[in-house]
């Protein structure tokens, strides 16, 4: 323990060992001919390599993408189908078809496909779609993904199943439908139904304190073992059925989650592709230090795979504060960043491309479009002419960010952009839960925040919504450039009650280029994950929503 | 003072220490401005479900009635939620972990044998190579020998373990592909794999604290053996080996006993950075990723215990004082 004030200053010397070269250079000849689909070979044991000590596959608790861990144990109402360079589609999972919608887009109804069963060979039931979501709604087991509970009629007040109560909004007249009662019409809700809580709990089976240790199986894989800080193994589940899946295709016969790895151990074990590795992936991404060297190693190089552009990378401005007030002034931020310098210092042209629009590629919707045209490395005269204009005098203005190397340096490219325009910037770096705890709370002592943001489904709402309705300042919810307009909170309604997706996706376009007009954040790069997987391992794919692969179709060569 | 009594007033005395320990716990926690309960709230999350949370982990109340509501624990049990979904933890409950759905005591033991694996076998590599190099040094003073190992100890004294983790990694198991790079295989399962898989931890943490152990073995060999009774042992024909063994090593016993307690003690509470480089599910991982996720009951759960640890190993150096030194015991 002598050592363990040292971890913080040791642990960027992880990058010496590797060789660091902060600014790899992208070839995309090496990683597009490896993200392709082929034919799933049948067998073997599939490694995962997790930083994580635990996994928790409760449904109720999960923040999960419908493409990883929790996928192979729980089906859902809906799901995705991933395919590469291809945008992402809703298709039903359990559920015949994405729902049904009533006139006033209120209601949705689903039904369930014949012969569902979970691992004990019992038959899957509506009931239990209803229960698996009730029981999300208790505070015992709340810290999911949780838009279904503002959506559903009485979920602000619905506190759970354990004590008797119902969710009178969620009706399943038979063992095969369930009727959801929207407070208000929703188009996306084929997405929502895609979530984690949308998965059937069986209620007799239910230990809501144990659950996610070893829960009822309805996906193709059955938990075997689940132990804290080691493994957690899963076998198959003899009851699923591959021909009612559309998605899920079930090559290996074990997947293990090799829990409490190291980053940076992992990604040099799959670089040598050495023993475990060589059938196995990391669930994290390559750290920026061994990007270089995997481009220099022509057979780790082919078995990097590296998303499309995804997550929106942004430097919020926090629009309650003088000076930031001003429009004018927030504009002539977006010309002075310096986009280049900040996106070099994330790790170069592999992590990402440059952005302009808050709605991101590869969700259906987005337009490519920029208000603030300029070099990336930004138009300093503009943004003197601006601030000039405006007449605003700024103080100095305090920077958010988060304490990792990465951060810092990236927040330092913000300093030395903004002085250009000789707006003064201090650094506040501080660790992860103090950030999103500052960035997040109500008091907003900030004028800056670097922060980034993936939609939990791929929809322009949830670049959209999360980000600038007024209704998600503070709270611990995500408007961290606290931006407030009536007309944009409008539009944002008005799109989100379009169930038509093309009528709404223009109107989440316009609300995209109407906020930009405003600037209350500039975007700055649309960033890309880089993923290694061992030499025997195929169907390793990413697709262009979300940047991050498909463990479920991932599988080994004969 | 009789031994019986010491040993009352020690213990009196830790109680006081633990109890300090968790206050301190709970009053930094309660000043940080992060929200524990943001955690469990969910995505996204709203000013109600939020104070619910609050209410369900505690985390709304003063911290020194968490504290209280903590040491009540520890006398009759505790109660989290209501329900079907009701938990109780049992007395003597040292905190429950929401997000790792178990007791305290019960994660801490489930993880204690890696950090026992990892612990003990290091300290034996560590005193073992420790004292036999700081005696080689000595009784080579001056020659390169004597260089040779004193600057090894001050490497191994000076690099982090994090960074010799790596370097060890990096050379035996992917240059030279011998030993494997991490994981923790049980004792009961396979006692060859078990220890297959913690050699290379084991050598690196005796790097780590090994070299503290030859400096001072030099050290202290060198000022005894200059001594007038050494003279007199070598003048009445006593051969070399039983000089230093018998009149000369004895003299290390005391120091290097308080010294070996110590750090095993200060292990048992966690090898954080070696676990973590090794990816050994020990206590330190434990704590660490609690620190992470906020788990407040976790941290002062394995902060309590690791400074249980230490106390007690410090109290059982002073007890083998007496054993070994029969003059400290005639002084009480």
């Amino acid at each position: 323990m002598r050592r363990s004030a040292l971890i913080a200053a040791t642990l960027s010397l992880g990058l010496i060992l590797t060789g660091c070269n902060a600014n790899p250079e992208l070839n995309n000849d090496g990683d597009k001919s490896t993200n392709t689909l082929g034919e799933t070979h049948k067998g073997g044991t599939l490694n995962i390599f997790s930083e994580d000590s635990d996994i928790d596959f409760d449904p109720g608790k999960s923040q999960g993408l419908a493409i990883t861990s929790l996928a192979y144990v729980h089906r859902r109402l809906t799901t995705w189908d991933i395919k590469p360079g291809e945008e992402g589609k809703v298709v039903p999972d359990l559920a015949t078809d994405t729902g049904q919608i009533s006139d006033d887009g209120k209601t949705w109804t689903f039904t369930l496909k014949n012969g569902l069963k979970y691992e004990d060979g019992s038959a899957i039931t509506s009931a239990d779609i209803k229960y698996g979501i009730e029981r999300s709604f208790s505070t015992e087991l709340s810290g999911g993904l949780s838009y279904h509970k503002t959506l559903l009629k009485g979920g602000a007040d619905y506190k759970g199943p354990f004590k008797g109560d119902e969710l009178k909004s969620v009706e399943t007249p038979d063992d095969k439908t369930i009727v959801f009662h929207l407070n208000s019409a929703f188009g996306d809700f084929p997405w929502i139904a895609s979530m984690p809580a949308f998965s059937p709990v069986p209620k007799d089976k239910d230990d809501p304190g144990k659950y996610g240790l070893d829960p009822v199986s309805s996906g193709p894989y059955q938990v075997k073992s689940n132990k804290s800080g080691s493994e957690a193994v899963l076998t198959r589940n003899k009851y699923w059925d591959e021909k009612t899946d559309p998605v899920r295709t079930a090559g290996p016969d074990e997947v293990v989650f090799k829990l409490g790895q190291d980053a940076s151990v992992t990604a040099q074990a799959l670089i040598s592709d050495s023993g475990d590795a060589k059938n196995g992936f990391s669930a994290s991404f390559v750290p920026a230090s061994q990007l270089a060297q995997v481009q220099n190693d022509p057979s780790a190089k082919s078995r990097l795979v590296t998303s499309g552009p995804g997550a929106l990378s942004y430097l919020a401005m926090n629009n309650e504060h003088k000076g930031l007030d001003d429009t004018k002034v927030r504009q002539a931020i977006n010309y002075a960043v310096n986009k280049d310098t900040y996106r070099i210092a994330g790790g170069g042209e592999i992590t990402g491309d440059y952005a302009s629009t808050l709605i991101t590629p590869g969700i259906p919707g987005h337009q490519d479009f920029n208000l603030y045209k300029a070099d990336p490395s930004g138009d300093v005269d503009k943004a003197k002419s601006l601030l000039k204009e405006s007449g605003a005098k700024l103080g100095t203005l305090k920077l958010l960010v988060k304490n990792d190397a990465t951060s810092v340096a990236q927040a330092e490219a913000i300093q030395e952009a903004l002085a250009r325009i000789d707006v003064k910037v201090t650094i506040k770096s501080v660790d992860t839960n103090t950030f999103s705890a500052d960035a997040t709370d109500a008091k907003g002592d900030y004028d800056l925040a670097l922060s980034s943001w993936q939609p939990d489904f791929p929809s322009a709402n949830g670049n959209i919504q999360p980000l600038f309705d007024s209704s998600q300042i503070g709270n611990g919810n995500y408007n961290i450039s606290r931006y407030s307009n009536d007309e944009v909170d409008a539009l944002i309604k008005k799109a989100t009650e379009t169930v038509k997706p093309e009528e709404a996706q223009k109107i989440w376009a316009e609300a995209d280029k109407r906020i930009m007009e405003d600037a209350p954040v500039v975007p700055l790069t649309y960033n890309k994950n880089s993923f290694l997987h061992g030499s025997n391992v195929e169907n390793f794919i990413i697709g262009d929503f979300p940047a991050y692969p498909v463990y479920f179709k991932a599988s080994l060569k004969g | 003072m009789n031994r019986t009594k010491f040993i009352a007033y020690r213990l009196l005395g830790a109680l006081i220490v633990l109890f300090i320990v968790a206050a301190a716990c709970f009053a930094i926690f309660y000043l940080m401005p992060s929200n524990p309960a943001q955690y469990s709230c969910g995505k996204p999350c709203s000013p109600d479900r939020l104070a619910e949370v609050e209410r369900y982990l505690g985390v709304d109340q003063a911290w020194w009635k968490q504290l209280f509501d903590f040491l009540g624990g520890i006398v009759v049990g505790r109660d989290f939620g209501s329900g079907a979904a009701a938990i109780h933890c049992d007395a003597p409950c040292f905190g429950y972990s929401f997000r790792l759905r178990d007791s305290v005591t019960t994660l801490i033991l489930s993880r204690l044998p890696v950090t026992i694996s990892l612990t003990l076998g290091a300290a034996v590599l560590w005193a073992i190579g420790g004292i036999v190099s700081g005696l080689i040094a000595a009784l080579k003073r001056g020659t390169a020998t004597d260089s040779v190992v004193m600057g090894a100890a001050i490497t191994g004294i000076s690099a982090p373990t994090y960074l010799l983790g790596l370097l060890g990694i990096l050379l035996f198991g992917f240059t030279l592909n011998v030993l494997p790079i991490g994981g923790y295989v049980p004792l009961t399962e396979n006692p060859a794999m078990w220890a297959f898989h913690l050699i290379l931890p084991w050598i690196v943490l005796a790097i780590a604290n090994g070299a503290i152990y030859a400096r001072l073995t030099r050290g202290q060999m060198l000022e005894v053996m200059s001594q007038d009774y050494i003279r007199t042992a070598r003048a009445k024909g006593l051969s070399e080996p039983i000089v230093i063994g018998k009149h000369g090593l004895r003299n290390l016993v005391l120091p290097l006993t308080t010294l070996f307690a110590i750090d095993i003690g200060g292990l048992l509470g966690g090898a954080v950075i070696t676990e973590k480089v090794f990816g050994l599910g020990g206590v330190g991982t434990l704590l660490l990723e609690a620190v992470s996720n906020l788990d407040i009951q976790v941290i002062v759960g394995v902060t309590l215990f690791a400074a249980a640890i230490v106390i007690i190993a410090n109290l059982l150096a002073d007890l083998s004082y007496s054993v070994l030194d029969p003059r400290i015991g005639a002084r009480r």
